[in-house]
């Protein structure tokens, strides 16, 4: 039973051959005359492409019409076009063998699609019609919100949703950062001029990437987005400043009372960095070896050992202005306190003790390697490239990960753990029945109630 | 497309397949067992999933987080999960760990290595799991948990494949062994290596580390058949956080690999295919009965037994479930009447031969190749057919309009379904506030 002393490794274990290096695919990278940023790589694994057209803003840029609005305005491109209705959109995109979706983050919207490989240029096209001649009919626009109204209802009866929900408020406050949704009447306040200004400002050219990774020829592939996105015109628009969120100061918790709810979700999480930051790879790797790999502390803690939860795991999440560090449990009800104690008792072990150097060389080859399955199909590609791009990260920067990687060190580790897994003032969320819990998570901190629609009650 | 496949069966009658392609320096190992939720024995229900646990928890020469820390400190991502009929264990790494996983997953082939202390940690671990899942979500387990035990009368088909805490409880060390060996022997699996190995070293290597485990005797079967069903069944589960009423509706599915099975494939296609699918149309796009529509035949290739084709909607409390049910009815029936078009079945089979391409690609949590992985081990376990990948899809790609029509007629029956209804505990509560 040894969470805390690693058994050693078997004598009879197979050594690791030599790696075999990875073959970077043929790539381009091209900006067109109207400002549309291009990236091409070719990955013939199955005769099909994946892609995605990003438009560089989300709903943190529409927050001042509504939370939710850039996704609110993604659903609705897909239902109309100048030239196509809705139930045509459809019907070709089966006809094209493709997938289609539109939706929208904080900062980005996109449209993304995969398709057949020799039925490329007409789905480009229909890509192109969405993102340039929409038409936002007002029957479609009505049953989409009409639509919005239902998941939002039911968003919050989602112990996961709650918790994040609280989490994002919590930690950004005046940020548009604090919405992950809209209110129910938010969505019931949306107004079709809204999202036709959102289409206006944001699905612009020069405001936009498009990213295909897959099996084709990348200079014809090139030469067909040319045709295709050629004569779309408009600017950047200008965004204005949010204001900064105020980072919280001391451990609090925030429970979210769920009448009847069999099992707490814990989730706990500080201001950390984002992508761009020189810290992230580092950041990366501490966050893997403490909760972000099933072979990580927390999951052979509060799992292997102790048997409270299924799925815990840490996280860091980047958003374009700020990112976060997290950490999530969803554990049964007699075991919050106690789960709440390895969770701190692992972060700020991380903080104290230099990692040993066997551990930090296990969770360096794991960040590394994961790395590399992440490059061997056609969306994991994508998802890979999409990340450098949407980060403005140095061309060079897949290529050179794994080395970066591998340079770590315990002191590199100590210092990170120091400086981002903020214990101190880690605000812990705790969505479950009070009467169950509420006396084991007011160990941790002062404790204020809410209920799922974020009244107070306490 | 043309996937490259090497197989051989080695004395102790494990089955090895090999496909090979050197474009990413990845390996992808699976190992599927011939045994699944529905032979679990009686008294003992979610024991299948439990045992997959337990498979994690040490063998002969890797003691309890070897498995693991031995995956993960490669390079690699691992898990393992259970199906109606297989139970699977799977590994991507970098190539230059091909060895180890093979030695890892041939050490508890071999010989399971658990304690007490393992067993209740797991037992924990999978109760936390199935509330996470279950218990505290909404529309938990609907409806593949519901729809069962309305469905079926066959026990091994219809009773809670996640287990009744009383069984879990109940499921002893004793249960583990026995099952582990009756089960869990190379004559009852297939070994998959796909990505970068060649096939002469992945067969060699295959030899060197499975190649001495004894093979067992043949395992005893649960015979899954159904006796002929004349009737509708119908049940209601309780929906205790949720706040939209739902239901779910399952017709059986005729046998795998037959003519009237590559004909209900496209017609599920034509049903429940995204948003150009009929049942999201008419429900959510036209009618606005729905808030959200989808189903289908769950993976249509990954099962031996009796299956069903389920439609799930969650509709908006203005409607009763009968007002959607009599939506969902003319959907039916506007199928079997007039069948489909010829632009209709064209744009089915392309969707069809595309999304398939997917699967053999398909990432499985990051995993490369996950979903030929899953189709080479069921046609090799169910068919002795590995082969298969390259040829299935020609069956579907040649079913006709009639033949649509004529399955609709047969299968898509009232006195062949089951319903469950799924109805929200509060929402008179809702409607007065």
């Amino acid at each position: 039973m040894a969470t805390r002393a690693a058994a050693e490794m078997p004598a009879s274990v197979p050594p690791l051959s030599d790696e075999r290096q990875v073959a970077w695919p043929k790539r381009i990278k091209a900006r067109l005359a109207n400002g549309l940023a291009v990236v091409l790589v070719e990955s013939h694994t199955i005769p099909k492409f994946h892609g995605e057209l990003f438009l560089r803003l989300g709903n943190a840029a529409a927050s001042h019409h509504a939370p939710g609005l850039a996704e609110m305005t993604a659903t609705v491109v897909r239902t109309g076009t100048a030239k196509r209705p809705s139930r045509q959109i459809e019907e070709d995109l089966r006809r094209l063998g493709a997938d289609l979706s539109s939706h929208a983050g904080a900062d980005n919207s996109a449209i993304a699609f995969a398709g057949l490989s020799e039925l490329a240029e007409p789905l480009l096209e229909l890509v192109s019609e969405l993102a340039r001649e929409a038409a936002f009919p007002e029957p479609e626009f009505e049953r989409e919100r009409r639509q919005r109204l239902e998941e939002v209802k039911l968003d919050r009866t989602q112990p996961g949703f709650l918790a994040s929900e609280r989490l994002r408020k919590v930690l950004f406050g005046a940020h548009p950062y604090a919405h992950v949704a809209p209110t129910e009447e938010q969505v019931a306040a949306y107004k079709l001029g809204d999202l036709l200004s959102v289409y206006r400002d944001f699905y612009t050219p020069e405001n936009a990437m498009v990213l295909m990774v897959g099996d084709f020829d990348s200079a014809a592939m090139l030469k067909t987005i040319e045709k295709v996105f050629g004569a779309w015109t408009g600017k950047k628009p200008a965004i204005p400043a949010a204001p900064e969120p105020v980072k919280p100061s001391g451990r609090r918790v925030h429970l979210v009372h769920v009448p009847g709810a069999v099992q707490a979700q814990i989730l706990a999480g500080c201001h950390a960095i984002t992508r761009k930051h020189p810290d992230w790879i580092k950041l990366a790797l501490t966050n893997s070896l403490y909760g972000g790999a099933f072979n990580s502390r927390l999951v052979m803690n509060i799992r292997e050992d102790k048997g409270y939860t299924y799925s815990p795991r840490s996280s860091v999440n980047p958003l374009r202005q700020y990112g976060y560090f997290s950490i999530s449990a969803a554990v049964r009800n007699d075991v919050v306190a106690a789960s709440l104690t390895e969770i701190f008792y692992e972060l700020d072990k991380l903080r104290a003790l230099p990692v040993p150097e066997p551990e930090l060389a296990d969770a360096r080859n794991y960040v590394s390697g994961v790395f590399s399955l992440g490059l061997a199909t056609q969306d994991g590609l994508l998802s890979q490239l999409a990340t450098v791009a949407l980060n403005d990260l140095p061309d060079d920067y897949l290529e050179t990960y794994r080395e970066k990687v591998r340079i770590l060190t315990p002191d590199d580790l100590l210092s990170t753990a120091r400086k981002y897994f903020d214990s101190a003032n880690m605000q812990i969320i705790v969505v479950g029945d009070r009467t169950q819990i509420e006396p084991q998570a007011a160990l941790f901190g002062d404790l204020d109630v809410y209920d799922a629609h974020g009244k107070r009650l306490n | 497309m043309k996937i490259s496949i090497e197989t051989k069966t080695l004395a102790n009658g494990l089955k090895v397949v090999i496909a090979p392609d050197t474009t990413a320096p990845v390996v992808t190992v699976g190992v599927y067992y011939k045994i699944g939720f529905r032979l679990e024995p009686r008294g003992r229900s979610g024991f299948a999933h439990l045992f997959e646990h337990m498979m994690f928890q040490g063998s002969a020469n890797a003691p309890k987080m070897q498995h693991i820390k031995l995956i993960n400190s490669s390079g690699g991502t691992l898990n393992g999960s259970t199906h109606y009929d297989v139970t699977n264990y799977f590994e991507s790494v970098p190539s230059n760990a091909l060895e180890r996983v093979l030695w890892l997953e041939a050490d508890r082939m071999r010989a399971l290595k658990v304690d007490d202390e393992n067993l209740r940690n797991q037992r924990d671990v999978v109760k936390e799991e199935v509330r996470v899942n279950v218990l505290n979500q909404p529309y938990g387990g609907f409806p593949w948990l519901d729809l069962p035990p309305v469905a079926f009368r066959n026990w091994a088909n219809a009773h809670n494949f996640y287990g009744d805490f009383a069984d879990l409880d109940s499921a002893s060390l004793a249960d583990v062994q026995s099952f582990f060996k009756t089960y869990y022997a190379p004559n009852n699996a297939v070994l998959l290596i796909l990505g970068d190995v060649k096939p002469d070293e992945g067969i060699a290597l295959a030899q060197k580390y499975f190649g001495d485990i004894p093979a067992c005797a043949e395992p005893p079967f649960a015979d899954p058949r159904e006796p002929e069903q004349t009737e509708e069944r119908r049940g209601e589960v309780e929906e205790k956080f949720g706040t939209l009423p739902a239901l779910a509706i399952g017709y059986t599915v005729p046998p795998r690999r037959t003519t009237d099975w590559c004909a209900i494939a496209l017609l599920d296609q034509a049903l429940h295919g995204g948003r150009a699918g009929r049942m999201y149309r008419h429900l959510v796009l036209e009618k606005q009965v729905a808030v959200e529509v989808d189903g289908g035949i769950e993976d249509i290739f990954g099962y031996n037994g009796p299956t069903q084709m389920v439609t799930k909607i969650l509709h908006k409390p203005e409607f009763t479930s009968d007002a959607t049910l009599a939506e969902f009815d003319s959907v039916i029936c506007d199928i079997q009447q007039d069948g489909i078009t010829q632009d209709e079945l064209v744009q089915l089979k392309v969707k069809f031969r595309s999304d398939y391409y997917s699967t053999l690609e398909g990432g499985h949590g990051g995993m490369p190749r996950y979903g030929l992985m899953h189709l080479l081990a069921c046609f090799s376990l169910f068919d002795n057919e590995p082969q298969l990948v390259n040829t299935v899809l020609d069956g579907f790609l040649a079913v006709k309009r009639e033949d649509i029509q004529a399955v609709a007629k047969k299968y898509l029956r009232n006195d062949k379904r089951a319903i469950v209804f799924r109805r929200p505990a509060n929402a008179q509560a809702q409607e007065a506030a």
